[in-house]
């Protein structure tokens, strides 16, 4: 199964290994889709993990062992379907694709799974129509 | 094979029209032929939605009592301007809003344009002149669609044939009307549906003129004349289609009756409010020739790319590139892969023609002959007074 989640890591813990060990000792593989780390401050990783259920079930709870914190919420682009317009200025700041027209009918389309939250497209759509949902 | 506007105008009254998008005539030519098409199709309908800075409103508020000559004017913070008669005023779509204090806000013209097209209500405060005639000097209210007399759109440019694709050749992140520009030619941005423009489908203007009806924001609007920079003179390729922006006109039409869905404001950061605008326009399929035109495909149109990192009226160019370059995705600027993105809603675009071809298939919209033809030739003209 797949599982994306929001890793916040405590000034000590950013010296572990973390995706190492996911790989390690629970055969996880985790896909960095977004990462704020730095030594000696607190850092942030938005990952998806690919792996068993039970051995991501462990995993999630090892890392809370050591001081993770873990949310399976984690930061998602919305687009307001009311409000925009199927202009496309969106899909030329968008790092990976993950927002394109349809080849045929020219409407927006945004493939959740590609998206990094880098956050680009929200001051880029004109009418106001992308944010995050927190 | 000939046509009449007239016989063509007995044909949709009969409701017996038939009436065919840009879009589904460009693939019906392909498919059938220009003779066979020709025949075939009485009407065709040309659409866009894009950004149109240069749309406005008329609004005349109707008189106070005791009445007021209002010499300044705010719309939900946007200033108006009052120069006109006295309970006239024009309201622009890039004009931002204004806190009491002074402070511009993130939206605009545009945006009250289309809440009062919503029907929702919109605060006024305005100024007057004390004179004999008008002696009260100030006013706050409510209006809305429904409580002033004329609420139109006069709009000096729309409609662009054809326009620029911006890039940007410096360092750092730029912030323009075709929204950002990111540094080291990161992105290119066009705000043009190429070959489904109504403009790019007559390219000398034959068929439109002072006088035409269209599909303006929803509801019906007519030609006025040439618009703002009009530039027909603007170099062309051998099918007539012009190597950048060329001919352009002003429209204008009853804003009461037309639907926020394709007037929609819009804010470009750190550049200012606008408005995206539904226009549309039929084309009546007098003979062939007008066929061939129509059926010019987004390979045979080109834009410049234009390095908008140099503030100067002239930008360097990196050259010409197909809108069918542009769709793809990415065009290539000096040996690097360049994505690009439009602004201008192809979905939208076809919409407009579809709604238009539906209202002149149900017979409620019948062609109109030009009363005076739009200028073939305007000389284009740039201010370099020094003082």
């Amino acid at each position: 199964m797949k599982k994306r989640v929001t890793l916040t890591f405590p000034r000590r813990a950013v010296q572990m290994p973390v995706t190492y060990r996911l790989a390690k000792d629970f055969n996880v593989a985790a896909n960095i889709i977004r990462a704020q780390v730095a030594p000696n401050q607190v850092g942030k990783l938005v990952v998806e993990l690919l792996g068993d259920i039970d051995e991501i079930g462990a995993a999630l709870e090892w890392m809370e062992s050591q001081n993770i914190q873990v949310s399976l919420a984690s930061r998602e682009i919305v687009i307001d379907e009311q409000l925009c317009v199927d202009c496309g200025l969106c899909t030329g700041v968008c790092p990976t694709q993950a927002l394109t027209l349809h080849p045929q009918t020219a409407q927006l389309q945004f493939a959740r799974s590609h998206c990094v939250v880098c956050e680009q497209c929200i001051p880029t759509c004109p009418v106001q129509a992308i944010a995050t949902n927190f | 094979m000939q046509r009449t506007i007239a016989q063509i105008n007995d044909k949709i009254r009969q409701q017996q029209a038939q009436v065919c998008t840009v879009k589904e005539l460009k693939a019906r030519v392909a498919d059938q032929g220009v003779k066979a098409v020709a025949e075939a199709v009485d009407v065709i309908t040309t659409g866009t939605f894009e950004p149109m800075e240069s749309t406005g409103a008329v609004l005349n508020l109707g008189h106070t009592d005791p009445p007021i000559k209002i010499r300044q004017c705010w719309l939900d913070g946007v200033p108006a301007y009052a120069g006109l008669g006295a309970v006239d005023v024009y309201l622009g779509a890039t004009m931002p809003a204004e806190t009491r204090e002074g402070e511009l806000e993130e939206r605009g013209g545009g945006h009250v344009l289309e809440k009062l097209i919503a029907g929702k209500p919109v605060q006024l405060r305005a100024i007057g002149q004390a004179t004999d005639c008008y002696p009260r000097s100030a006013l706050e209210t409510t209006i809305s669609r429904d409580t002033i007399n004329q609420f139109y759109l006069s709009n000096p440019r729309n409609l662009y044939q054809n326009f620029v694709v911006g890039v940007n050749g410096s360092d750092r992140l730029l912030h323009t009307y075709l929204g950002p520009l990111h540094p080291n030619l990161g992105n290119a941005v066009y705000a043009h549906p190429g070959a489904l423009s109504p403009l790019l489908n007559d390219p000398d203007l034959e068929l439109i003129g002072i006088g035409t009806k269209i599909f303006l924001g929803g509801g019906v609007g007519y030609i006025t004349g040439e618009g703002t920079q009009h530039f027909p003179l603007q170099r062309r390729l051998e099918n007539r289609t012009p190597i950048g922006p060329a001919a352009t006109i002003a429209v204008t039409g009853d804003a009461k009756q037309m639907h926020p869905d394709w007037v929609r404001g819009c804010y470009f950061k750190q550049y200012g409010p606008s408005v995206m605008l539904g226009v549309g326009i039929p084309l009546p399929v007098l003979d062939e020739v007008m066929v061939a035109r129509c059926a010019v495909s987004d390979a045979e149109i080109v834009a410049p790319v234009m390095d908008f990192s140099i503030p100067r009226r002239i930008r360097p160019s990196f050259g010409l590139v197909t809108y069918e370059q542009l769709k793809q995705g990415s065009i290539q600027i000096e040996g690097q892969t360049v994505r690009t993105a439009p602004l201008a809603s192809f979905y939208r675009a076809d919409q407009v023609a579809e709604l238009l071809k539906q209202w002149i298939v149900a017979g409620e919209f019948t062609l109109t002959e030009a009363v005076a033809p739009l200028p073939r030739e305007r000389a284009f003209l740039a201010q370099d007074g020094m003082g």
